[in-house]
């Protein structure tokens, strides 16, 4: 199968690098850059005040230092489309992401050279397409309504451990497979619980430092092999087959004919996993923290759902695209809380923008959260208005404004299964219960993805039986 | 009414196929081919949902 993903289209001319003239500046350096280390405290341990610290002192372009790497923040639309738009053999995110590698395991994804990741991604790809998106809302409303069914007539519950359980379950069973849910052990999760802690911003200036943390995670990878090795010999030894990603993994090849190894099919299953897990988990949670807020925009939603929703319908991919209101309360949550917060390339050769001059091996990097909060992009951006999006205004039109799932041929893949996830989750539970916050969020950035704090404590109460929602 | 693609965008997600099936189609290879470069102006609210949906933002109407 031909993959489109890393290809340059046949008419692109071969990439020319820049002359360094004299009318070129480079990157202007934010204070506050300390010897040997230069920004790397305040980047691990308050990376979203640093980058607006960033874009507030020198606009558009500015250029922070971690160790010895230089890092360029790059906001707003013209400067991330130069960014997304740039060939992967000039910005690289591959060589930007080697922090994943200890996780997903040597040669696979981003430890690949582009086209072999162009080849592997285009693996996990039919999972993602049209014929079986739709069929995921049915799976994904099955287990939000498993997930509650025991649930009382009122109660508290932790909003963010709730999440974080329910998206591993239909995650687990949307992408990889029913038999791999039901499989999902206790000891799963804690091993998926290590590797996910093992990822911090640390690792980006190495991803092997020595903590007790990658420590935990390089077992965790070890064991996990062992555990999806053993699912599929047991599926080889017994000649049985799945309908699951698992299996086209199993099934598929390379262009050179070349099958994937364990430790290949293992990678591709967390890289399916750690890209939609916690990205979609948390903004399940932001998106009803929002709107518990927002009470008047809350209110129409509902009357949204009601007219949409008899009691005992289920969710359906038609009805799911009528349920507009819901659709921008999730758009507008990932607008103002998106999970990924940076968002990286590295220069692998020299590179001009803007009048600017970058050198080679310089990292440059677009932070949604930054651009999102530009008040010339998004009128009052502090404000969580899912209108915004709504016919008329729609401020999401604009290309390269809105990238909370990157943009260009590197835009997340999952970007329609995560949007139509978080869509019916929310659809079922706002039909069963009415929630009510307890406090106020507080904003974690736990490794790479912004959530809100553990333990979020959330009290419902129950609207519908079991069956009618 | 014209149907333009960004090539740069398309990563063959085939949803548009299942939106406006008589406009797009993903080949064997399973790159994405557009069967009308400019389709009748009945079939615009299917295009809309096509357009609407793409998950990379490929597909622009202009028109």
């Amino acid at each position: 199968m031909q993959v489109q993903v890393s290809q340059p289209s046949p008419d692109r001319a071969p990439y020319a690098p820049p002359a360094r003239t004299p009318s070129h500046r480079l990157p202007p350096a934010v204070s506050g850059a300390v010897p040997i280390v230069g920004h790397a405290v305040e980047f691990i341990r308050d990376c979203l005040g640093l980058l607006w610290r960033a874009y507030q002192e020198q606009g558009e372009v500015a250029k922070l230092r971690v160790f010895n790497k230089d890092i360029v923040l790059m906001t707003g639309p013209r400067a991330a489309e130069a960014m997304f738009r740039a060939q992967d053999e000039v910005l690289s995110p591959n060589e930007a992401y080697k922090m994943m590698v200890p996780v997903f395991g040597k040669d696979v994804v981003y430890d690949a050279a582009p086209e072999r990741m162009g080849e592997q991604l285009g693996m996990l790809r039919p999972a993602l397409q049209d014929k079986r998106m739709r069929t995921y809302g049915e799976i994904v409303a099955d287990e939000t309504r498993r997930m509650v069914q025991g649930w009382g007539e009122r109660g508290e519950f932790d909003l963010v451990q709730f999440c974080a359980q329910l998206t591993n379950f239909t995650s687990t069973r949307c992408l990889i497979g029913r038999e791999f849910r039901e499989q999902m052990s206790g000891e799963f999760a804690q091993v998926y619980y290590d590797l996910e802690r093992g990822i911090t911003p640390a690792g980006y200036i190495h991803p092997h430092i020595p903590l007790p943390s990658t420590i935990r995670r390089d077992r965790a990878r070890v064991r996990l092999v062992q555990m999806i090795g053993s699912i599929v010999d047991q599926r080889r030894k017994s000649g049985a087959e799945g309908e699951d990603f698992l299996q086209t993994l199993m099934d598929a090849a390379y262009n050179d004919g070349s099958k994937l190894s364990d430790h290949e099919i293992t990678g591709m299953l967390l890289a399916a996993m750690f890209a939609g897990h916690h990205t979609s988990s948390v903004t399940v949670a932001w998106t009803l923290l929002e709107l518990l807020q927002a009470p008047d925009y809350l209110d129409r939603l509902l009357a949204q759902l009601a007219e949409v929703y008899k009691p005992g319908d289920d969710v359906t991919f038609q009805s799911l695209r009528q349920i507009t209101l819901t659709e921008n309360a999730v758009k507008e949550a990932l607008r103002l809380r998106p999970p990924l917060y940076i968002l990286l390339r590295a220069a692998l050769q020299d590179f001009e923008y803007g009048g600017f001059f970058f050198e080679k091996g310089t990292w440059l990097a677009t932070s949604p959260w930054v651009s999102h909060r530009l008040p010339g992009e998004f009128r009052e951006p502090l404000r969580y208005d899912p209108d915004r999006f709504a016919a008329g205004r729609e401020e999401d039109k604009k290309q390269f404004a809105f990238i909370s799932f990157g943009a260009g041929r590197h835009k997340c893949m999952g970007n329609a299964f995560a949007t139509l996830q978080v869509k019916t989750i929310l659809a079922i539970l706002l039909r069963g219960f009415r929630f009510e916050l307890l406090h106020d969020p507080v904003i974690a950035e736990s490794g790479l993805v912004m959530g809100p704090r553990k333990p979020f404590r959330v009290r419902y109460q129950r609207l519908r039986p079991n069956g009618a929602f | 009414m014209k149907v333009i693609i960004d090539w740069d965008f398309c990563q063959g997600h085939a949803n548009c196929t299942g939106d406006a099936p008589e406009v797009f189609r993903i080949d064997a290879e399973g790159k994405l081919e557009v069967l009308m470069e400019e389709p009748p102006e009945e079939l615009r609210p299917k295009l809309e949902l096509a357009v609407r949906y793409c998950p990379t933002g490929a597909i622009r109407v202009e028109g």
